[in-house]
């Protein structure tokens, strides 16, 4: 592994105290450009998540809304790694994955609202707003049915001698589900180019992860499949690109899948409506000190990637993405009820 | 590999289609448990991974959630997957890739889903509860699947040519009692024959039978019975529970006036209740009795011979529920 996942947080996954792991020296040979897109995406991803927490309070959206707080590094340090032509299938924790390869905020927002200019034009809403041309799968609720899906993403770029990936992401819950085995057991037979994301955030709505496994990493699960299965710290995005970055070499080469856990901590409820009461206060204390997008701006700021100027405005600018956004998914139109049985079936 | 004696039987007929389609559009494949080496269960796909190789002819782990989902992946992205369930039995395992990645995925996002589910179903071979299973009615109340349901050799060969072409999930239901007991008379043809359009598979003036799968053969092998008796049969081949060909139905029930829905499946709940409702809505002046259910028993369906045939509608019960219909 690269040296930056060697580091990482290693033992029990309720543990909050991984060291940092990205430093300084490990960002100096890096493509700058490639830095300030992970750091602008996770800043932007915050920046719109916030908001809507805002406009779920306020009453702009339909139903509850699920947000990645301290996702941010996995997320768009995952999603970095692909090449536009590769195929995604996130869940709803990774806002910042869809934004990274161009979805735009505000169409995120009219999901949330039920708009007509959402990607499924009101027909779903709220969370599930991939879209197919950005090689992006719209999930549905039943997570991680993203998983066997995401083995057909790949088994179609196999099929065709394409060398396409398709990144998968799931939380420690999903991994309890029949389709997570059965999607690491068909990709794995098959050989087929899928890198398998665990976003660990301790809990699956209010059942904690001790209560879920007694596997002592969720990575541990690859040896069951003859896979490679790496844990990372989930805070901290050079980790997460380098073990994302090396199974998608590993995938791409025609090598087969592996997993990356990720280890993080879910700082909301598994949506809005949830006060969490159930989440220790102390382990909001301790991983309030690990904010991803924090801790990354840190990195570039100590190895003079960016100075404290850009910073300010990329947050300034982040903050008007979301403001404006918000305005245009308010502004746009609801579907018109009388085309509610179109669609039903292709032509 | 199969090939098309003039004489092709159900399940050849299935063989045929697939050869067909597999060598016309290379963006399909088969995928399953057991259907490259082995051939398949039944030896529908006998031959094909010699022809095919392991690129287009999958064989799969027993996972049927997970290659489910893989079907539904490469639909998404240009594939035509054909999914093979070695026994209908077996879809419940899938249900949840079926009813909620795969149904419902178009009217979600826009994006075809052209994944065809072929299994074998049904009862009559001894093979107990959870080898017997009709399976069409858990689907026909999910929006966004077509169910097909092919009761002769050439419709098995032109509705899964058709299924494979529809941009549809289709669940594509062979009767397994029919595979080696139904033989073609003459060559087939392997053009498609459209989703959605009824067959009148023999005219008559006194009662409508409405059915699909091995339920026309035994409309069919009652009818002369009936003739002698002065029964005049009109035996409505629906081939297609969704969509289903209302027009053809309504049209031979305003002619006979009287109107028996027979399947295999569980009468109550049965897609036969459908029918009926359906007839009652669009009819209901010109019917001279109530519409009437011929299915199986509300039980599982048994091992032991004289139990299965206890549950599952026989000749005699067929022709006696139509004689009273007729007569009353």
């Amino acid at each position: 592994m690269a040296t930056s996942a060697k580091t990482a947080s290693k033992g029990s996954n309720g543990a909050a105290a991984a060291a940092p792991t990205a430093t300084a020296t490990a960002v100096a040979d890096r493509d700058p450009a490639l830095l300030r897109r992970i750091y602008e995406t996770m800043v932007l991803t915050r920046a719109v998540e916030d908001r809507m927490v805002a406009m779920y309070k306020g009453g702009d959206l339909l139903g509850s809304l699920y947000t990645g707080h301290w996702h941010e590094a996995i997320s768009v340090g995952a999603a970095s790694t692909l090449r536009p032509d590769d195929y995604m299938a996130p869940i709803h924790r990774d806002l910042g994955a869809h934004l990274y390869r161009g979805m735009e905020p505000w169409q995120v927002m009219a999901s949330f609202m039920g708009k007509a200019t959402s990607p499924t034009g009101g027909r779903d809403g709220t969370l599930h707003y991939g879209r197919l041309d950005l090689g992006h799968y719209n999930l549905p609720s039943h997570i991680p049915a993203n998983f066997p899906v995401a083995t057909g993403m790949a088994f179609a770029a196999k099929y065709r001698g394409q060398d396409k990936v398709c990144l998968a992401f799931c939380g420690d819950g999903s991994t309890s589900r029949a389709d997570f085995h059965e999607a690491l057991t068909m990709s794995s037979a098959l050989g087929l180019p899928n890198v398998f994301v665990i976003e660990n955030n301790q809990f699956a709505y209010s059942t904690p992860i001790r209560m879920q496994s007694n596997s002592e990493k969720f990575s541990d699960k690859a040896v069951a499949y003859g896979i490679p299965g790496v844990t990372v710290d989930g805070t901290d995005a050079l980790a997460v690109h380098d073990a994302v970055a090396e199974g998608v070499a590993r995938a791409r080469a025609g090598n087969g899948p592996s997993i990356v856990e990720g280890v993080t901590m879910r700082m909301h409820g598994h949506a809005e409506h949830d006060p969490a009461d159930y989440v220790p206060h102390e382990m909001y204390e301790e991983w309030a000190k690990k904010d991803p997008v924090e801790l990354f701006e840190k990195v570039l700021l100590e190895a003079g990637v960016i100075d404290a100027d850009v910073a300010a405005q990329v947050r300034k600018d982040a903050r008007q993405v979301a403001i404006d956004a918000r305005k245009r998914a308010l502004g746009d139109p609801m579907p018109d009820p009388s085309t509610v049985e179109e669609g039903v079936y292709a032509d | 590999m199969p090939t098309d004696s003039g004489q092709a039987t159900y399940l050849e007929a299935v063989g045929l289609a697939l050869d067909h389609e597999m060598e016309r559009d290379p963006d399909t494949f088969l995928i399953g448990e057991d259907v490259g080496q082995y051939g398949g269960a039944f030896k529908v796909t006998k031959g094909f991974l010699d022809k095919y190789g392991p690129r287009r002819v999958v064989d799969t782990p027993i996972a049927e959630t997970g290659f489910t989902g893989l079907a539904a992946g490469a639909a998404l992205v240009g594939l035509r997957p054909i999914v093979e369930y070695q026994f209908a039995d077996f879809i419940s395992c899938a249900f949840d890739p079926i009813v909620n990645v795969l149904a419902r995925h178009h009217y979600r996002t826009g994006d075809s889903m052209p994944v065809t589910m072929r299994a074998p179903f049904g009862g009559r071979l001894r093979a107990g509860p959870c080898h017997s299973q009709s399976v069409e009615s858990y689907f026909a109340h999910v929006p966004g699947i077509k169910i097909v349901m092919p009761g002769t050799p050439q419709d098995a060969a032109g509705l899964l040519i058709s299924s494979i072409r529809d941009n549809n999930p289709t669940l594509y239901l062979e009767n397994k009692y029919l595979y080696r007991r139904l033989k073609a008379t003459g060559k087939l043809s392997m053009d498609p024959i459209p989703l959605g359009v009824a067959n009148v598979v023999r005219e008559g003036t006194d009662v409508t039978l409405i059915t699909y799968s091995a339920g026309v053969h035994q409309g069919l092998e009652i009818a002369d019975e009936l003739e002698k008796e002065g029964i005049s049969l009109e035996v409505v081949d629906i081939r297609t529970l969704v969509p289903l060909d209302v027009e053809t139905i309504v049209k031979s029930v305003k002619k006979t006036s009287r109107a028996v829905v027979l399947h295999e499946a569980a009468t109550r709940m049965g897609y036969g209740a459908e029918i009926a409702a359906t007839i009652q809505e669009e009819a209901f002046f010109y019917l001279d009795q109530p519409v009437h259910r011929i299915g199986a028993k509300n039980t599982p369906t048994p091992t032991s011979p004289g139990l299965e045939d206890a549950v599952i509608p026989q000749p005699a019960d067929i022709a006696n529920a139509i004689r009273k219909v007729a007569k009353a």
